[in-house]
C-alpha cells in the first residue's frame, strides 16, 4: 500500500475523530461540573439535528444552513437549562444520597422519552437536510462538503470553548466549580446556576455535532446512539475532565478505527476502539491526559 | 322444584343466547410483526402495515372468514431486532392469540421469530425478509412470499457477467442478510462468472461512517459496486460513495427496492441519480385482478403507486383468509394443512406452497428485476426495467462522462 492511500485512511480517522471529539468534550465538560454522567447525550445530538433540518426545511432554506446551526444549539441550550433546572437540580438541594443513581436514571429515562418523542413527531423515517457545500479534496482526502464544514465548525467551537474557560469570568468559576464545588461557594458564587450553565453548554456542544453532521450522517431518532457511544470511549482514552483529552482522545479513536476497519475488517469497526481503551486502562487508568483524584 | 329446575333452565338458556353470536363474532387475529421504528427499516413496516390493514378490510368488506368472522390486525414493532422481535411474537402468539403473523422484514429478526413459531404453532410469514436459511431449516410453520438471497445473488451476477464488468465490490452489513449476500455472491461468481474479481466488505450495522471503506474500494477500482444495506446503512453508502467520488462515477446496484419508495428522492437528492436497483414489483406489470384492485385502491387512497411491501402484505392477508375458509377452522394444524394444500390468488399470480428442496421449502418467490434512476427526482413509475433481458423495457444507462 502506497503513502498515499494510507494517509487517506489517517486523514478521513483525524477528520471524523475531531467531529467526535466536540461530543466527548460535552460529555466531559458536565462531568466536570456536576460530577455526573449525561447518558441521554445522544439524544441531544439527535435533537440537535433535527432541529437544523427543521429549520433549513422550513423558514431559513437550504442556502441559509449557516443560521440553523446556532438556532440549533441555542434551542437546545434552552432544553439543557430546563431539564437541569427541574430535573437534575433537586440532586444537589433535595437531599438526596445516591446521586449518581439519581442522575443516572434521569438522564436514561429522558433518553427514552427524547427516542420516542422523535418518532412520534417526525415518524421514524430518515430525514437529511441540503449539502452544507460541494464535495472537495483536503489534502489527498476526498471528502464531502458537509464533513469538511463539521470540521471547521468544529474546530471554531473547539476554540470558541477554549478561549471562554480560559480568558473569561464565567470560565474561572467553571474552572474552580470543577475543581472544588465547595470552595467556589465560599467565594460567593452561585454553583447551582453555574450547574445549570454547564449542562447547557454540554448538551449545546452536542446538539452542535448533530447539527453539523445532520446531512452526512441524516437525521433519525437514534442517530445520537453512535456519537454518544464514541463521546464516552473518547474521554476514557483521553482522561475524564481533561479537554485536551477530549481532542486527541478523538483523533486517535478515529485513526484506530479507519485503519483496523481497512487492513483488519469493517465489521470489528468498534472492536479497535475498545481494544485500546482497555490498554490504556490497564496501563494508564486515569486516560491520556486525565489525574488522579485527590481527596483531602 | 319443578318450578325451580324451569327457572335454571331458562336462566342457562339465556345465557348461551346471549353469548353465542359474541361466539360466532370473534374475530380472528392476524398479527403484523414489522419494523416500525429505528434500527429497522421503519419505512418498509410502514408500507408493509399499510397493505395488511388493506387486506384485511378488503376481506371483511367480502363479510369475513369461518362463517362471518372479522379479521381484526393486531400490529408490533419489532424495530429490526431479533429481541423485540422475539417479544413481539409472543404476545400476538400468547397474549393476542393470533392465528398467524405475517410482515416479517429483517432476515435477523425472521430467523429469532420462527422458532418461536414453531414453539406456539402459529404459521409466520416472512414478507421480505430473504436470507436462505429461514426456508432452509424446513420449519412445519415458517411460509415465505418473497425472493430468496441464492436467486437475488444469482441474478446480480449475471446482470454484471452481462455488462461486461470484470471487478465487482460488494458492501453490506453484518447482519444475516449481509453475511448472506456475501457467501451467497461468491459462490455466484465462482460458479457463474469464474474470471472476474469479487472484493466484499462487511460492516457493523451501528457505523455511520463509511468513509475507510468506501476509499478502500475506491482505490481498488472497481467496475460496479454492489449496495448491500437495508434502510440508513443503504442511503449512507450512497451518500458517502457520493463523497469520495466513488458514485456515480462506478455504477451502483442497490440489492432491493428501497428507491421506489418516495423518501428516497427527499434523503438523497440528486445523488440517487443513476443508482440502479432490484425490484420486484413494477407499475406496468400485469397483475391479477385480486392486485389490480388493490392498485387501483391504493392509488386512489396515497396519490401515489403501491410499494412491493404493500402488494405482499395485501396478499398474504387475504391468502390467509382463503387458507381459514378452506381450513374451515382457525385451528393452525389445520390452517397450515390448507395453505400447503391450496392454490390462492396472489397480487402477481398464483401462490402456492409446496415443500422443495433446500430453500424451496413453503416458498413462492415473486420476479426480480433491475431498474435504473436515470434523472433526479425521477418517479418510479417511469423508471425502466433493464433487466433481465426478456422483460426490459429499456437499456441501462452509464453515467455520461463529466
Amino acid at each position: 500500500m502506497d503513502a498515499f492511500i494510507l494517509s487517506q485512511y489517517v486523514l478521513s480517522g483525524v477528520v471524523i475523530g475531531v467531529i467526535y471529539s466536540l461530543m466527548a468534550l460535552g460529555i466531559t465538560f458536565i462531568y466536570s461540573i456536576m460530577k455526573m454522567i449525561n447518558w441521554g447525550m445522544g439524544e441531544f445530538y439527535m435533537i440537535g439535528s433535527y432541529v437544523q433540518y427543521a429549520l433549513i426545511a422550513t423558514l431559513l432554506g437550504p442556502r441559509r444552513w449557516y443560521l440553523a446551526l446556532p438556532l440549533a444549539m441555542g434551542a437546545v441550550f434552552l432544553l439543557g437549562l430546563v431539564v437541569q433546572r427541574f430535573l437534575l437540580r433537586p440532586m444537589f438541594v433535595g437531599g438526596i444520597e445516591r446521586r449518581d443513581e439519581y442522575a443516572t436514571i434521569i438522564t436514561i429515562a429522558l433518553m427514552v422519552l427524547f427516542r420516542n418523542l422523535a418518532i412520534v413527531l417526525g415518524g421514524p423515517n430518515q430525514y437529511a437536510p441540503p449539502d452544507y457545500a460541494r464535495p472537495m479534496t483536503l489534502g489527498t482526502l476526498p471528502i464531502s462538503g458537509n464533513r469538511f464544514v463539521a470540521l471547521v465548525g468544529t474546530l471554531v467551537l473547539l476554540a470558541l470553548f477554549y478561549l471562554v474557560i480560559k480568558k473569561t469570568w464565567v470560565g474561572r468559576a467553571l474552572r474552580g466549580a470543577a475543581q472544588n464545588r465547595v470552595g467556589i461557594q465560599t467565594a460567593g458564587i452561585d454553583v447551582l446556576r453555574l450547574d445549570m450553565l454547564a449542562f447547557g453548554v454540554g448538551v449545546a456542544l452536542a446538539a452542535a455535532a448533530g447539527a453539523l453532521l445532520a446531512p452526512d450522517f441524516l437525521v433519525y431518532p437514534e442517530n445520537g446512539a453512535i456519537s454518544t457511544f464514541k463521546g464516552f470511549e473518547i474521554i476514557v482514552i483521553g482522561g475524564l475532565g481533561s479537554v485536551l483529552g477530549s481532542i486527541v482522545g478523538g483523533v486517535l479513536l478515529g485513526v484506530i478505527e479507519a485503519l483496523g476497519s481497512v487492513f483488519l475488517s469493517a465489521a470489528y469497526k468498534d472492536l479497535y476502539g475498545f481494544l485500546l481503551l482497555i490498554a490504556l486502562l490497564v496501563f494508564r487508568p486515569t486516560g491520556l491526559f486525565g489525574e488522579r483524584e485527590r481527596s483531602v | 322444584m319443578i318450578g325451580r329446575v324451569r327457572t335454571a333452565l331458562l336462566a342457562a338458556l339465556l345465557v348461551i343466547g346471549l353469548t353465542a353470536p359474541a361466539l360466532a363474532q370473534k374475530p380472528v387475529k392476524i398479527g403484523v410483526l414489522t419494523p416500525l421504528s429505528p434500527p429497522g427499516d421503519a419505512a418498509a413496516g410502514q408500507f408493509i402495515v399499510r397493505g395488511a390493514k388493506m387486506g384485511a378490510e378488503d376481506v371483511n368488506a367480502r363479510g369475513g372468514v369461518l362463517g362471518g368472522r372479522k379479521i381484526e390486525l393486531v400490529v408490533e414493532d419489532d424495530a429490526g431486532t431479533p429481541e423485540k422481535g422475539g417479544a413481539g411474537f409472543r404476545k400476538l402468539a400468547s397474549q393476542d392469540q393470533a392465528v398467524a403473523v405475517v410482515g416479517q422484514f429483517h432476515s435477523s429478526v425472521m430467523t429469532a421469530v420462527q422458532a418461536l413459531a414453531e414453539q406456539f404453532k402459529v404459521p409466520v410469514f416472512s414478507t421480505q425478509a430473504s436470507a436462505r436459511q429461514i426456508t432452509e431449516k424446513h420449519l412445519n410453520y415458517t411460509f415465505r412470499t418473497h425472493v430468496i438471497d441464492p436467486d437475488r445473488c444469482q441474478m446480480w451476477t449475471r446482470w454484471v457477467k452481462e455488462r461486461g464488468f470484470k471487478r465487482a465490490a460488494l458492501i453490506t452489513e453484518n447482519t444475516d442478510y449481509g453475511v448472506g449476500l456475501v457467501d451467497e455472491t461468491k459462490k455466484a461468481f465462482a460458479s457463474m462468472y469464474p474470471g472476474a474479481e469479487l472484493k466484499t466488505i462487511i460492516f457493523d450495522r451501528a457505523v455511520v461512517d463509511l468513509t475507510p471503506q468506501l476509499l478502500e474500494i475506491k482505490n481498488w477500482k472497481p467496475d460496479v459496486l454492489l449496495n448491500g444495506g437495508i434502510g440508513t446503512p443503504m442511503y449512507l453508502i450512497i451518500k458517502q460513495a457520493y463523497d469520495v467520488g466513488l458514485h456515480p462515477a462506478v455504477p451502483m446496484l442497490i440489492s432491493y427496492d428501497a428507491p421506489a419508495r418516495p423518501e428516497y428522492w427527499k434523503t438523497l437528492g440528486e445523488k440517487g441519480t443513476w443508482a440502479s436497483f432490484i425490484v420486484y414489483y413494477h407499475p406496468t406489470m400485469k397483475l391479477t385482478a385480486r392486485g389490480e384492485a388493490f392498485r387501483k385502491k391504493y392509488m386512489a387512497d396515497f396519490k401515489e403507486d403501491p410499494i412491493y411491501g404493500a402488494l405482499n402484505a395485501y396478499s398474504q392477508v387475504v391468502l390467509l383468509a382463503d387458507a381459514l375458509n378452506a381450513a374451515k377452522s382457525d385451528n393452525s394444524d389445520e390452517l397450515v394443512k390448507a395453505l400447503l394444500a391450496g392454490k390462492f390468488e396472489g397480487w402477481n399470480g398464483t401462490i402456492s406452497f409446496s415443500r422443495g428442496e433446500g430453500p424451496y421449502w413453503q416458498q413462492w418467490t415473486p420476479p426480480m428485476l433491475v431498474t435504473q434512476y436515470t434523472k433526479p427526482e425521477m418517479p418510479f413509475a417511469d423508471v425502466k426495467i433493464v433487466y433481465p433481458t426478456e422483460l426490459k423495457t429499456g437499456d441501462w444507462m452509464a453515467v455520461p462522462k463529466r
